[in-house]
């Protein structure tokens, strides 16, 4: 980082190839790249290890492959987070939570290779997520129950007299799922990489004692990783409990 | 902060934030997850019916040592039976034998006791017809009496 430049600029957008879609600019952004990256990548990790599945039925090909090992400890990892959280009816979300949270680990992940773009650094992308995952699961639970949906709102057991004041916060709340999940995700990733930034300034800055916010910045790290791995878990489980919720609202 | 300033990009990370998405997530649930679900279904179908197996297995191996433990206390049943009867005949033989010996015993006994006894009878008619002899001989010499005439 060159001095004086701002440990924001990490963050900057910046338009690779321009496109123009019926008046509207969608140019293939660095942003994009990394989402490009992240999506082949996932791909080839769950697809490749099974795709020379040819059913012989011996037993050795039951033995699975270090990548078919990998890919597994994912797909069980969602199978049972979804179990825990929804039961036995999740497995229809299946594929919705697996994609939300490898599309969401893997972009905070690489995310951390120096050099790269984070696209869930960018408020506009969780926010769209979220809102992705709270449209979905009303959307759901108006499906499932139809008018009662709105009983969610409505905390059995209450004495009548309270439910005016408990039914606005009740909603309130609800809406405000959508700005917590993304405004959560973002904020925890933009802090991360300014805080990263903002060390390895020092580390330039002060010379040989640059080494001590080396030091920081290397445990800094492996914190990151945590984080972007806790992330992309807090996501995908706060969704599997909304769909939990519009499956049995109370 | 480029997250809100640069306002310009919002359409086109949307737009490629939904294209990339839709594409993971179809690719996703029509080829990629049935795929592992059907290899891990796979091996839960070799595992369970292993085990199922197994149980059989198991099964039989409980119900053949059952088998055979009743064949075992069959056999001893009979060993114990046979050693029985051996004993039984083996008393049975060795009374019968002692009885005979006792038998023979007391027959020789008897045998040898009239056997003493006439022999007895017949050393004290021997001593007799002896002492009669010398008294006789004595008797002559000493009355001048032929032997003949003395009777004793």
């Amino acid at each position: 980082m060159a001095k004086g430049e701002s440990p924001l600029k990490q963050f900057e957008i910046q338009p690779i190839i321009d496109i123009n879609l019926f008046g509207l600019d969608v140019s293939f952004t660095n942003s994009a790249l990394w989402m490009t990256i992240t999506t082949a990548f996932i791909l080839i990790f769950f697809t490749v290890p099974f795709l020379k599945s040819k059913k012989t039925n011996s037993v050795s090909d039951l033995y699975p492959s270090r990548m078919q090992v990998a890919a597994e400890l994912g797909f069980s990892f969602i199978n049972s987070l979804l179990n825990d959280t929804v039961g036995k009816e999740g497995k229809k979300y299946f594929s919705l939570v697996f994609t939300l949270f490898m599309f969401i680990l893997f972009g905070n992940l690489f995310g951390m290779i120096p050099y790269s773009f984070t696209f869930t650094s960018h408020i506009i992308v969780t926010l769209a997520l979220a809102m992705g995952v709270f449209i979905f699961v009303t959307v759901l639970g108006f499906v499932k129950h139809g008018v009662k949906f709105f009983s969610f709102f409505v905390i059995p057991g209450l004495p009548i007299y309270m439910l005016p004041l408990l039914i606005p916060i009740e909603i309130i709340s609800y809406l405000s799922r959508p700005i917590s999940l993304s405004v959560r995700l973002f904020a925890n990733m933009l802090a991360g990489h300014t805080l990263l930034k903002v060390f390895a300034g020092f580390v330039s800055a002060l010379g040989i004692f640059g080494i001590l916010p080396l030091v920081f910045i290397i445990a800094l790290t492996g914190l990151e990783i945590l984080i972007a791995f806790l992330q992309a878990y807090v996501f995908a489980i706060l969704t599997c409990l909304y769909i939990n919720d519009a499956l049995h609202l109370h | 902060m480029p997250q809100l300033e640069q306002v310009e990009f919002f359409i086109s990370q949307l737009f490629w934030l939904g294209v990339f998405f839709v594409i993971l997530f179809s690719v996703l649930t029509y080829i990629t997850l049935p795929k592992i679900r059907a290899f891990l279904n796979q091996r839960d179908d070799f595992v369970k019916s292993h085990i199922s197996k197994q149980d059989e297995l198991m099964k039989k191996a409980e119900s053949i040592i059952e088998n055979y433990e009743a064949k075992l206390t069959e056999a001893k049943n009979k060993a114990s039976q046979i050693i029985n009867d051996a004993k039984d005949e083996a008393l049975h033989e060795s009374e019968k034998l002692l009885k005979a010996t006792e038998e023979k015993i007391q027959q020789e006994i008897k045998l040898t006791e009239t056997r003493v006894q006439k022999e007895k009878e017949d050393a004290l008619s021997e001593l007799n017809t002896q002492l009669k002899n010398s008294a006789t001989d004595f008797i002559s010499k000493v009355t001048n009496i032929e032997k003949g005439n003395i009777n004793l």
